[in-house]
C-alpha cells in the first residue's frame, strides 16, 4: 500500500514536473526547480489540510527541490505565534495559514502579507496551467484587499446540520425541514426517550458566532442595521438568538458554554446526541466513529419557516506569503503546488473540500462522493454553502475577532439567564457601537 | 594586593554572566514596560502615549473582574496550599512506613506538565462523560458541573491547582521540619505540652521562615497561573475565570491590542512583587 502511494506521489511529481519543462519549452521562463536547494519554513493551524500537506511534502521537493520545513500548532496557539513572529518582523517564517474572512483587514493593514497579484501575473513566475479563475469569485475576492491579492485559497468550509437518522426513524420524527422543525425535534426526542442526548453547539463566546450565525440569517435576522450600525436587537435576530440559546440550554449537554468543534465532534460521533449544527471540516472526523457514515444525515441548516431563508456561512482557510519573507518566490511555488488541481484532488479523500470549481466538479471528487450516500450528502451541502453562503457574521468592523466575542457573549449571557435575549443584545449592540 | 586581584579577576569572569542573565530578564521586562506605554498597532512601530493604557485599565470592566478573580484564586489556592501542604508534610516528616514509595508518589502531581493537568481535568470533570459525575453519582450524590459553572469554576480551578501543588509544599515543610533542633520538641514534650500547644507554640514559630519560603514560592507561581485555566475553560463561562493573565492573553494574541495587553501584565508583574515584598519583609520579622 505504501509502495503504491509512493509510486503515484511520484508519477504526480514527475506529471507536474513535465507540465513545468513543457511550458518552459514552449518558450515561457517559469520553472518548477528555479529555488531548488532552498528552504520554506511555512506555519500551519491544526487543520485537516495541513496534517495531509505533512504527508505530501515529499511531493513537492520531488518536484521542486525545495525543502519545506513545516511547523503546525493548535489555532490559539499558532495565532500567539504567528502575531509574534509578525510583530517582530521575522524574516524566518515563509509562508502561514490564515482565515482572511477574520483577520485579513487587520493583517493587510499591518503588511503582513506580501502582495500575490504581481506574482500571479508573471508568466515566469505562475505555472501555466494553474488557473487562479478556477477558484470561485467569491472565495477569490474573499482574499482581495483592493488591488492586492494577500492569499490563495485552501478550502471551503461552513457549519452544517448533522442529525442522527436513526434516532429520527426510531422515535417517528421527521427530516427537519425548517429551522423551527428543529426545536420540535429536540422536544420529542427528550421526552419519548430521555436517555438519548439531544443537542450539542459551541459555546465558547469566540466560536459561538460561526455556528450561531445561520440561526439569525435563517430566521429572517442579521447583526447590522441597514445603515451598518449594530443590529443585533432586531427582532429576527432576536429570535435566532433566542432559539440557538434555547437549544443549548433546555437540549444541550451540562457544560455547554465550555464546548468548541473538539468537544461536539465527540458528543456526535460517539452518538451521545442526535442534532448539531457544525463544521464541514469535521465531517471526516465524525465518520470515522463507528456506526456514523451510515446513520448520520448531513445538510445546510434548514430555512426558516416564516423567512424562508437560507444562508449559511462559509468561509475558507487561505495560504499567504509573509511580507518579510526573503524567499518570496520559493514560497510562492509552495502555494502554487499545494493549491493545483492535481494536490487538492488528493486533498479530498482526507476531508478537504476543494475550493477549486474543476475539483469539485471533477470526476475524482465525484467518484469519491459517490463511494457512500453521506458523502454525496456533504458534497451537495458544500456546493449549497458556496453557492448562498456568506463570510461575514458580524458587525461591520475591522476588530472581527473582537466583535465575534461580544456576539458570542450574547448567547452565554442568555443561557446562564444572566439577561433576557432583548437585553443581551442591546446590551451588545452598545458594545459593538465601539468597534466601528 | 594578592587577594585584591584575585576578587578583581572574579568580577571580570562573572561579568558575561551577569551581563547575560541582566539582558534576559531586563530587557524583556523593559520592552513590556515600553509597549505598556505605548498604543502598538499591528505591523506599526510603537507610538509613545505615556499613561493611557493604564488609564483605560481603570476604567475596564474585565480588568476589574480579572483582577478580582485573580485575587480570589491567589488567596483560597494559596491558603489550602499552606494549610494542608503544612499538615501533609509533618505528617510525613513523623511517618516511618513506607516513607520512599509515598515521598515518590507526592511528588508525581508537580512532575506533571501542566498541558497534562489540564487535559486530565477536562477528561475527569466533564460534566456529561467525566468520572467525577460517574463516582458522586454512584455514592448517591448529585453531579457538579465542576468548570462549566460559573459559581464553581474558579474554586475547582483552585482545588486543581491545591492538588497538584500542594505536595510541593509538603515536601518543603517536611525538609524544614526535619532539620530543626529535635531537643526543642523534646524538652516542649518533658513540660508537658500537648499536641496543639507544641504545634502552635513550638512547631509553627519553628517553621516560620520555611512556611515564608514556600509561601513566596506559590505566590509567584498562582500569580502567574495561566496555562491550566487556557486549557479547561479559556476564561469561561462568560468571564468567570478570566483571570489577569487569561485577559492579557485574549487582548494581546486573539485581539491584537498588544500595548494594553502590555499594561496588564505590568500591572500584574507589580502585584506580584509587591507580594514577594511583603513575604520577605515578613520572613525577616519571623527568622530566629
Amino acid at each position: 500500500m505504501k509502495r503504491r502511494s509512493f509510486n503515484g506521489s511520484a508519477l504526480a511529481a514527475a506529471a507536474l514536473a513535465a507540465t513545468g519543462r513543457r511550458a518552459f519549452a514552449q518558450g515561457q521562463a517559469f520553472n518548477w526547480r528555479a529555488h531548488d536547494g532552498q528552504t520554506v519554513n511555512l506555519m500551519f493551524n491544526n487543520h485537516p489540510w495541513s496534517q495531509a500537506m505533512r504527508e505530501l511534502a515529499g511531493d513537492f521537493t520531488a518536484l521542486t527541490g525545495i525543502r519545506a520545513r513545516m511547523e503546525i500548532f493548535n489555532e490559539e496557539q499558532f495565532r500567539a505565534r504567528l502575531t509574534t513572529l509578525m510583530q517582530g518582523r521575522s524574516s524566518d517564517l515563509d509562508a502561514y495559514m490564515t482565515l482572511t474572512s477574520r483577520e485579513g483587514a487587520i493583517f493587510h493593514r499591518a503588511g503582513w502579507y506580501a502582495d500575490l497579484a504581481p506574482m500571479l501575473a508573471d508568466r515566469a513566475l505562475t505555472a501555466p496551467d494553474y488557473n487562479y479563475e478556477d477558484f470561485g469569485a467569491s472565495i477569490r475576492e474573499a482574499s482581495t484587499f483592493g488591488r492586492q491579492v494577500v492569499a490563495v485559497p485552501i478550502n471551503q468550509e461552513g457549519p452544517l446540520f448533522y442529525w442522527r437518522k436513526d434516532v429520527f426513524e426510531r422515535l417517528g420524527i421527521a427530516e427537519p425541514r425548517t429551522l423551527e422543525d428543529l426545536l420540535t425535534a429536540a422536544e420529542t426526542i427528550k421526552a419519548r426517550e430521555p436517555s438519548q442526548g439531544v443537542w450539542a453547539a459551541r459555546g465558547i463566546r469566540s466560536v459561538v458566532p460561526y455556528a450561531l450565525a445561520g440561526f439569525v440569517f435563517n430566521m429572517g435576522g442579521s447583526f447590522a442595521l441597514p445603515d451598518g450600525k449594530p443590529g443585533l436587537a432586531q427582532p429576527n435576530t432576536v429570535r435566532g438568538l433566542e432559539l440557538y440559546a434555547k437549544l443549548l440550554r433546555d437540549y444541550g449537554p451540562p457544560g455547554a458554554l465550555n464546548h468548541t468543534f473538539t468537544q461536539v465532534t465527540e458528543l456526535l460521533g460517539q452518538g451521545r446526541i442526535a442534532m448539531t449544527h457544525e463544521s464541514s471540516n469535521e465531517f471526516a472526523n465524525i465518520t470515522r466513529f463507528p456506526n456514523r457514515a451510515q446513520d448520520l444525515g448531513v445538510k445546510v441548516l434548514p430555512p426558516g419557516r416564516e423567512s424562508g431563508i437560507s444562508k449559511p456561512v462559509a468561509i475558507g482557510w487561505t495560504i499567504a506569503i509573509s511580507a518579510h519573507s526573503r524567499r518570496q518566490q520559493a514560497a510562492w511555488l509552495f502555494l502554487q503546488w499545494a493549491t493545483s488541481r492535481d494536490v487538492q484532488g488528493k486533498l479530498v479523500r482526507a476531508g478537504v473540500a476543494p475550493p477549486r470549481a474543476s475539483v469539485f466538479e471533477g470526476p475524482e471528487f465525484n467518484a469519491w462522493a459517490s463511494e457512500m450516500p453521506i458523502r454525496r450528502a456533504w458534497a451537495n451541502a458544500l456546493i449549497e454553502l458556496g453557492r448562498t453562503g456568506t463570510g461575514v457574521y458580524q458587525t461591520p468592523t475591522d476588530r472581527i475577532p473582537e466583535a465575534r466575542d461580544l456576539i458570542g457573549g450574547v448567547i452565554q449571557q442568555i443561557v446562564q439567564g444572566r439577561a433576557t435575549p432583548l437585553d443581551a443584545a442591546r446590551a451588545a449592540d452598545t458594545e459593538l457601537a465601539k468597534l466601528q | 594586593m594578592a587577594r585584591a586581584r584575585l576578587s578583581s579577576s572574579f568580577h571580570w569572569m562573572a561579568a558575561p554572566a551577569v551581563i547575560f542573565a541582566a539582558g534576559m530578564i531586563v530587557f524583556p521586562f523593559g520592552y513590556a514596560i515600553w509597549l505598556s506605554l505605548s498604543d502598538v498597532a499591528l505591523g506599526a512601530d510603537p507610538r509613545f502615549i505615556g499613561l493611557g493604557n493604564f488609564a483605560r485599565l481603570l476604567a475596564d470592566e474585565e480588568f476589574w473582574n480579572g483582577l478580582r478573580l485573580t485575587l480570589f484564586l491567589y488567596v483560597v489556592s494559596l491558603s489550602l496550599q499552606l494549610v494542608l501542604g503544612t499538615w501533609l508534610g509533618l505528617l510525613l516528616a513523623r511517618s516511618r512506613s513506607a516513607q520512599g514509595l509515598v515521598r515518590t508518589i507526592m511528588v508525581s502531581p508537580f512532575m506533571l506538565p501542566p498541558v497534562v493537568v489540564g487535559m486530565m481535568a477536562i477528561v475527569i470533570l466533564d460534566p456529561s462523560f467525566g468520572i467525577a459525575n460517574w463516582l458522586l453519582e454512584q455514592a448517591g450524590l448529585p453531579p457538579g458541573l465542576w468548570l462549566s459553572d460559573p459559581d464553581t469554576v474558579m474554586l475547582t480551578i483552585a482545588a486543581l491547582d491545591t492538588w497538584q501543588w500542594t505536595p510541593f509544599v509538603a515536601l518543603i515543610v517536611m525538609g524544614g521540619y526535619l532539620s530543626l533542633p529535635q531537643d526543642v520538641f523534646e524538652a516542649a514534650e518533658i513540660d508537658g505540652a500537648n499536641g496543639w500547644w507544641r504545634f502552635r507554640r513550638v512547631t509553627l514559630p519553628l517553621l516560620a521562615p520555611t512556611l515564608i519560603t514556600a509561601a513566596v514560592l506559590r505566590s509567584v507561581d498562582i500569580l502567574r497561573f495561566f496555562d491550566i485555566i487556557y486549557l479547561t475553560t479559556q476564561g469561561g463561562p462568560g468571564t468567570a475565570s478570566t483571570t489577569l493573565n487569561i485577559l492579557a492573553y485574549r487582548r494581546g494574541f486573539e485581539f491584537f491590542d498588544l500595548g494594553y495587553a502590555s499594561a496588564i501584565m505590568v500591572t500584574l508583574s507589580a502585584i506580584v512583587f509587591g507580594s514577594v515584598l511583603v513575604f520577605t519583609r515578613l520572613r525577616r520579622a519571623v527568622t530566629w
